[in-house]
């Protein structure tokens, strides 16, 4: 069965996407869920969050260019979580200028090949840009989950975005299963809440009903390789991811 | 400038655009073979053609000069009309050549008349001539010169194609795949 295959997407930096993608993807997994989580970002910060810091080694670069099978690049990080590293040819790949509209359908294809056997999830944590990678993320899935912080500049962002997935859905003929998550939330002040107002009014049913919490375990925990499960488990930000998975498997949204 | 209510914290809504989108996006208006539309059309098409005809003046690598066409855009237009904001999206057809460029004329003059913002999508494209791509530049250049902004998206391998074969890549903004979708 095909897996739920998943762009988690923002052009904006600092909304949260590999926080997102890396606790998400962990608490999926401890859920018993099997999940790949590919990192489509050159600067390796998803492998980093999850232990791996080795940057030469071949990851998702050597499946877009043909070289490699996604099955042969995964790595298995934890109980149920693999790991596509990002690899270092992944840079050359967002700046290549030939190869025509083929340059945009090279992981798609990569994920096409692969029989995936009993995954059930993969997440695909973009890099923050609108080039080349983030073209190749929205060819390939039909599905993105889109993290927002609560304030103003990523509304601004999000609008952007919206224009860029309105262009695809038209050229590619798809709707895109859009959902969103708030990350980096500040409880205690009232723009968080007329953010979210706002998100709610243009995206009604989309945005799924855990609010993940702003904490400085969430930026400490990627330092040390760690999940926020393993760094502090059953803190307030580990309880988050816990609800959002079920958020997410569940289709719980607000 | 959408702005919400007095009481919330953001003023300036930066998604209001979604609401109206929908209602922003042209009506199809090529018009079908025979009809009126399409005579009245014709008959711009001859004008164009006369209006191409006296103005050009072909500098020594061959290009028409840029003020002599720009003036033919302008003289179709002589008192233009204040423009909306909003971008307005013309899609080329499969087959876009001689036979179909004074259509195709027809359609960017009039939305330089209408809007700042007009974006050309080229997906479909699978034949395109020097007419085409001659008037595009042209169009775009105008636009340049009236602060409108002009974006050619999604250009098919055809389009990248042609383009590159006459060196027009860079000044059409079509040399990349991936033009148009960011």
């Amino acid at each position: 069965m095909k897996p739920r295959i998943v762009a988690v997407l923002n052009q904006k930096g600092g909304v949260g996407k590999t926080t997102t993608c890396v606790n998400l993807a962990h608490a999926l997994a401890k859920l018993g869920k099997p999940v790949t989580v590919i990192d489509l970002d050159p600067q390796h910060h998803l492998a980093v969050a999850l232990g791996e810091v080795a940057v030469d080694r071949s990851g998702i670069d050597a499946v877009m260019l043909g070289e490699r099978s996604l099955q042969e690049q995964m790595l298995s990080v934890r109980p149920c979580l693999s790991l596509v590293v990002a690899g270092p040819r992944l840079q050359a790949i967002e700046q290549l200028s030939e190869g025509g509209s083929h340059r945009g359908d090279l992981l798609r294809r990569g994920l096409a090949a692969c029989p995936w056997l009993d995954q059930a999830v993969v997440l695909i944590d973009c890099p923050p840009s609108s080039g080349i990678l983030v073209a190749n993320a929205l060819f390939a899935v039909d599905e993105l989950l889109v993290p927002m912080t609560s304030d103003f500049m990523a509304l601004q962002g999000l609008s952007h975005l919206m224009g860029t997935l309105k262009k695809f859905e038209q050229v590619l003929a798809k709707n895109y299963r859009t959902t969103l998550v708030m990350s980096r939330y500040i409880s205690n002040r009232r723009l968080s809440e007329d953010v979210l107002t706002t998100i709610k009014k243009y995206f009604p049913n989309q945005v799924l009903r855990t609010l993940i919490r702003e904490t400085a375990l969430l930026a400490e925990c990627p330092s040390f390789g760690k999940t926020i499960f393993e760094y502090r488990p059953g803190c307030r930000s580990a309880q988050d991811f816990a609800s959002l998975a079920v958020d997410f498997i569940e289709g719980r949204v607000m | 400038m959408a702005e919400n209510d007095d009481a919330s914290l953001i003023g300036y809504d930066p998604l209001a655009w979604l609401q109206h989108a929908e209602a922003a996006r042209p009506a199809a208006s090529w018009p079908l073979p025979g009809t009126e539309a399409e005579a009245s059309s014709q008959d711009a098409n001859q004008e164009w053609v006369e209006q191409t005809d006296t103005s050009e003046q072909a500098d020594d690598d061959g290009w028409v000069n840029d003020d002599a066409t720009a003036h033919a855009w302008a003289a179709d237009d002589p008192a233009p009309a204040p423009t909306s904001q909003q971008s307005l999206s013309i899609s080329l057809a499969t087959v876009q050549n001689m036979q179909a460029v004074a259509q195709l004329y027809q359609r960017l003059l009039s939305a330089l008349n209408e809007t700042d913002h007009i974006d050309i999508d080229a997906s479909a494209v699978n034949q395109i001539d020097t007419s085409t791509l001659q008037l595009l530049l042209v169009f775009k250049r105008t636009a340049i010169k009236q602060n409108k902004r002009v974006s050619i998206d999604f250009p098919s391998e055809r389009f990248i194609e042609a383009a590159s074969l006459l060196g027009l890549s860079q000044l059409l903004a079509v040399d990349h795949a991936a033009a148009g979708f960011f």
